[in-house]
């Protein structure tokens, strides 16, 4: 009940301060127009005063500890001096002594200040710290004045004071300094601040009104802006500063922490890359590669084009290709190549099942129903698929019965095939007329000349008489999962899903890919319901079949819908973390950048290890963005 | 009569010689202390006018959560605190982010000295005051508070000790194949062949994966090992990296657990080691699927509900002394500290309840009641304790930990954390599926070591 009864309080608090400063801030901009100096007096005072509780409240001043009043009489003190600086000054015609005054009063307010700090707070100056956060600073400000089309001088003072700020108190040792080099790192920024309120006076007319109209739009702003600098920019700055510091974050390693992500074998490691020619994917993909380059031969000869999207070409091209992708993934090990492995299997298989099944289930009976479902995981938290998957995969000793649906299914398949009672029959009579009928469906497309409607009987026909043969026992001794010993008798045998490298990694990508293929199938669906149905019509007029009509209209029409599917996925999956935390925690080789970065920083407490993975993380995930928002933007 | 006679079998194994019955009937207190035995009742330190104490670790089973909550909430009732205790799952990443972002709890149970050192010598930690560090001098000898000393300077509180160098077994069907409890190590080595060739069973169950903490088992083996093989001086040394990690003695060690760990002489439920969970072995121990399980006392908390221990019944489980190869008995062990954040006289006077001989006790009854019979999990070698809340089988753990000449505690937990709760866990499960072999595991793990 007290619980309850403080948050409405701390609600309506926070609501009606929040009321009160918009109306006070509209109010003081109300004075733009009509009284000048004031306007620029209660500005001026409320900087001073925010600049005072900065100082005081963080218990730099003299007697600032203690209770309330002792550390608000420094922020009325720098409100009195600063917004009566502000007032006064811009009522000096002459530029050059407005310069001065406006500089005194800074000069004067960090000599007060100076005086008041502590002892335990004076800097050890770094000059050349100073010095070069300062120029690099103005040289920075000059540059975006310029870009942005603002006057150079006043821009570059005011970020110059920010990089004197950095220089002088952030780059020093604090405590360890004195007097003098307190007052320099005070005045420094202090002075510029004020060389920047000194530059212009009196604003004509025109201006005014400008100052208005931006002043007001910067209270509807300031809110977003100020929740995306502290939750966004900070942060990022920060840790990109963390990444150039060592472990505890005390001591200044520059490139150091980048060198040692990539000097690592967890990152990148190449030890098993010659096993890469010995990789059955390999020669799958090889194959696959050359009945495309010959389909695709035979494809120019006769269109002209030797790959198209949606010929006889396409489809061994893109398996092909994945194949020795594939290949290459599971002997180049490590973080980097695991997350690479990642994005390319899970954004590739969740966008094309889920175009599959939009395409497939379009305007059919049970369309919603089974869309639903699909779509369900997405429902579900990474972390508890993440569980649920891992009881799926869990694997038993030989000698026991096995508790993970995937094992139970690939042992209980193996007893089959290797077993002699009459389910073990029935099941081998029933392969082989799904063999026989298949074959007859390849032979009447053959005989019809319809080389199409081979195709798909034809892989499947090979795919099934493989399994079929080995089922026999014709070709291997069985299928599923049994071992026969070394004294001939034959032997239970579970997969380890979890534990069996490289391809573990795979087995961590269904989960994401079974959660985001709903994502993928519900845009998509969207998109394909959005395409004009007089396209489709004209289609079907001209005589194009279902199959050209979703190759040659469908597809093209939702091709950027694909894209940002493809890119939304992309991102999601660059930065998967819960998955590998919960089932393997980066064990097994299955590390990836977002699960190595957490455990170096807080399990190991490698602050800047972690951050420089952060960064690199960061770095990758960029360009995807960047391509995501211009698309965003071109769009609207 | 069959029990007292196999815990005195135990701790004659265990130790050499000073070791008479009476010894495990005053639980850790030698002739000499002056200590008064718990009385049950609830201190009360004064009224601290509802101060708010949080406390977490990485404790949250039912038993142990639920035996520390409701130990400290009588007292905290009693002296007027507000105490919070929360066990949390991945302890050893949450304090970090807690201490880094500036809202450390007030109290915090470490596992690992190694952490508390760390946390100590950055400044976050509260020393304990006069009155806890004189409490903690009475309750506890100095061989266990040593740990929570940082430089001089006491910050830990023992409130829990473990011992591992012991291995569980059956003794009935022990007995009944024929077998004899191994004196020396190569009596150990013959032992498991022989168990390996007869193949009833397999000899040993392991399992070393632990969650997040996967990993973490094969340490205990190793540093078992070092001790062994290469005596205690050579393990302080390791611990502190004054001999390098991929140093011979350690290499060496290394290599005999995985040489131990072959598939014939290891069964794991889960398929293989890397995919067995460390609890997993009591049920297979139990249910007749392996021999032996060399695990800490802990251990008794995953054994099947139910199973007498010790009682000589066919189905009762016991220990045996992990043995030794150079005859000079060492023992590994582990323990708990907890430590301040911060300094005020309410989180004092929980710390200094937790370091007395009435929280020992208490705690003990309440998690062997929640149990609901058989070794409770919990031990406390504090002075002082009531003896009767603990089984025989308790009390001599406690008579080995309090009577080792070579004690020594867990290496991994000394380590820093960069090592002993990183790369020593990782690189061993890379070792134990075959992805390394021992000499490159430990040259990792000796890059790895923070400098």
């Amino acid at each position: 009940m007290a619980k309850l009864l403080t948050t409405i309080l701390t609600v309506l608090v926070a609501v009606i301060a929040s009321a009160g400063l918009w109306t006070i801030a509209n109010l003081v901009f109300n004075q733009v127009e009509r009284n000048w100096s004031r306007y620029k007096l209660l500005t001026g005072a409320v900087g001073g005063f925010v600049l005072g509780a900065l100082i005081a409240g963080n218990r730099v001043t003299v007697g600032s500890e203690g209770n309330f009043f002792n550390w608000v009489w420094l922020p009325l003190l720098l409100a009195v001096c600063v917004g009566g600086g502000a007032a006064l000054l811009p009522n000096l015609s002459d530029q050059r002594s407005r310069l001065l005054g406006a500089a005194g009063i800074g000069a004067a307010i960090a000599l007060l200040i100076t005086l008041l700090t502590r002892t335990a707070y004076q800097p050890a100056l770094d000059w050349l710290a100073l010095v070069l956060w300062t120029i690099g600073a103005a040289a920075v400000g000059a540059g975006l004045a310029i870009v942005l089309r603002r006057p150079v001088v006043p821009v570059a003072a005011l970020i110059a004071a920010l990089g004197a700020l950095v220089g002088g108190w952030g780059a020093a040792e604090i405590g360890a300094g004195g007097f003098a080099e307190t007052l320099v790192a005070t005045a420094v920024p202090l002075v510029l601040v004020g060389a920047r309120a000194g530059w212009r006076g009196r604003p004509d007319e025109t201006e005014v009104l400008d100052i208005e109209r931006r002043a007001r739009a910067g209270v509807f702003l300031a809110p977003a802006v100020i929740f995306i600098a502290i939750m966004l920019l900070i942060p990022t700055l920060r840790t990109i500063y963390l990444s150039f510091l060592d472990a505890r974050s005390e001591k200044l390693v520059g490139f150091y922490n980048y060198w040692w992500v990539f000097q690592r074998p967890d990152t990148w490691n190449l030890s098993k890359i010659g096993n890469f020619w010995g990789s059955r994917l390999l020669w799958i993909g090889a194959v696959l590669l050359l009945v495309s380059l010959v389909l695709g031969l035979v494809a120019r000869q006769r269109t002209g084009r030797a790959v198209e999207i949606g010929n006889p070409t396409f489809l061994p091209l893109v398996c092909g290709t994945l194949f020795v992708a594939f290949a290459l993934f599971s002997v180049w090990r490590g973080t980097i190549a695991n997350n690479i492995w990642w994005v390319v299997s899970v954004s590739v298989f969740s966008t094309t099942l889920g175009l599959a099944i939009a395409v497939l289930a379009d305007n059919r009976k049970l369309e919603r129903t089974a869309k639903s479902v699909i779509f369900m995981p997405m429902a579900i938290s990474m972390v508890g698929a993440s569980v649920i998957w891992r009881f799926m995969y869990t694997s038993r000793d030989a000698t026991q019965n096995q508790t993970g649906v995937m094992n139970a299914l690939w042992v209980g398949l193996g007893r089959l095939s290797t077993g002699s009672g009459i389910p073990t029959y029935v099941i081998g009579v029933l392969l082989i007329a799904a063999c026989i009928a298949l074959l007859v469906a390849v032979a009447r497309a053959l005989v019809g000349q319809r080389w199409g409607a081979a195709a798909m009987p034809g892989v499947l026909v090979i795919l099934l008489g493989w399994f079929t043969l080995r089922y026999w026992a014709v070709w291997g001794g069985g299928v599923g999962g049994f071992r026969i010993r070394d004294d001939g008798r034959i032997q239970a045998q579970a997969v380890e899903f979890i534990q069996n490298q490289p391809f573990n990694n795979m087995w961590l990508q269904v989960v994401l890919i079974w959660i985001q293929t709903g994502f993928a199938m519900i845009i998509l669906s969207a998109a394909i319901k959005a395409v004009p149905t007089e396209f489709i019509e004209a289609a079907q007029l001209d005589g194009a079949t279902p199959t050209q009509i979703f190759w040659k209209v469908t597809l093209p029409s939702i091709a950027t819908t694909i894209g940002v599917v493809v890119t939304t996925l992309i991102v999601t999956v660059m930065k998967v973390y819960d998955i590998v935390k919960v089932m393997t925690n980066g064990n097994f080789g299955t590390q990836v950048l977002a699960n190595d970065m957490a455990n170096t920083a807080f399990q190991n407490r490698n602050y800047g290890g972690g951050a420089a993975l952060a960064v690199l993380l960061f770095l990758a995930v960029l360009p995807v963005m960047i391509v995501n928002i211009r698309r965003m933007q071109k769009e609207g | 009569m069959r029990r007292r006679a196999k815990a005195t079998m135990l701790v004659a194994t265990g130790l050499v010689g000073s070791f008479t019955l009476a010894g495990v009937a005053t639980v850790g207190a030698s002739a000499d202390d002056e200590v008064p035995m718990a009385t049950g009742e609830v201190p009360v330190y004064g009224d601290f006018g509802g101060a708010v104490v949080t406390m977490n670790g990485p404790e949250r089973s039912e038993e142990e959560a639920g035996a520390l909550i409701q130990v400290l909430g009588a007292f905290a009732e009693a002296n007027n605190i507000d105490f919070t205790y929360t066990g949390d799952a991945d302890w050893e990443s949450n304090i970090n982010v807690q201490v880094e972002g500036g809202s450390p709890p007030n109290i915090a149970v470490f596992p690992q000295p190694g952490k508390l050192a760390d946390f100590a010598r950055e400044g976050h930690l509260v020393p304990l005051s006069d009155a806890v560090v004189d409490s903690v001098n009475t309750f506890w000898n100095e061989g266990a508070s040593g740990y929570g000393n940082v430089d001089g300077v006491q910050y830990g509180v023992p409130v829990k000790s473990d011992l591992k160098s012991i291995v569980w077994y059956q003794p009935a069907q022990f007995a009944a194949a024929g077998y004899e409890v191994p004196q020396t190590w190569d009596e150990f080595t013959a032992l498991v062949d022989q168990m390996a060739a007869d193949g009833v069973r397999k000899p040993l169950c392991v399992g070393i994966e632990s969650g997040t903490a996967t990993g973490w088992p094969f340490t205990d083996w190793v540093e078992d090992l070092v001790l062994r093989q290469s005596g205690p001086e050579v393990y302080d040394q390791w611990v502190t990296n004054e001999i390098p990690f991929n140093d011979e003695h350690i290499v060496n060690a290394m290599q005999t657990v995985v040489d131990l760990w072959t598939e014939d002489n290891v069964y794991a439920s889960g398929g293989s080691i890397a995919a067995t969970a460390f609890q997993a072995g009591g049920d297979d121990l139990v249910e007749g699927r392996c021999w032996m399980h060399r695990q800490a006392n802990f251990f008794a908390s995953f054994i099947p509900a139910g199973t007498p221990f010790a009682d000589g019944s066919e189905n009762a489980v016991d220990v045996f002394y992990f043995p030794d190869i150079n005859g000079d008995r060492p023992v590994l062990g582990a323990g708990t500290f907890a430590a301040a954040f911060s300094d005020d006289d309410a989180t004092m006077a929980v710390l200094q309840y937790l370091s007395t001989n009435e929280y020992a006790t208490a705690r003990q009854k309440a998690q062997a009641e929640l149990k609901g019979g058989g070794v409770s999990g919990f031990l406390s070698a504090a002075r002082g304790q009531d003896p009767s809340v603990y089984l025989p089988l308790e009390q001599s753990f406690l008579e080995i930990l309090n009577t080792a000449e070579i004690f020594r505690f867990d290496g991994s937990d000394l380590m820093p954390a960069d090592v002993g709760a990183g790369t020593f866990w990782t690189e061993a499960v890379k070792l134990v599926t075959g992805e390394v072999d021992a000499q490159t595991a430990a040259d990792n793990i000796q890059a790895s070591w923070p400098s």
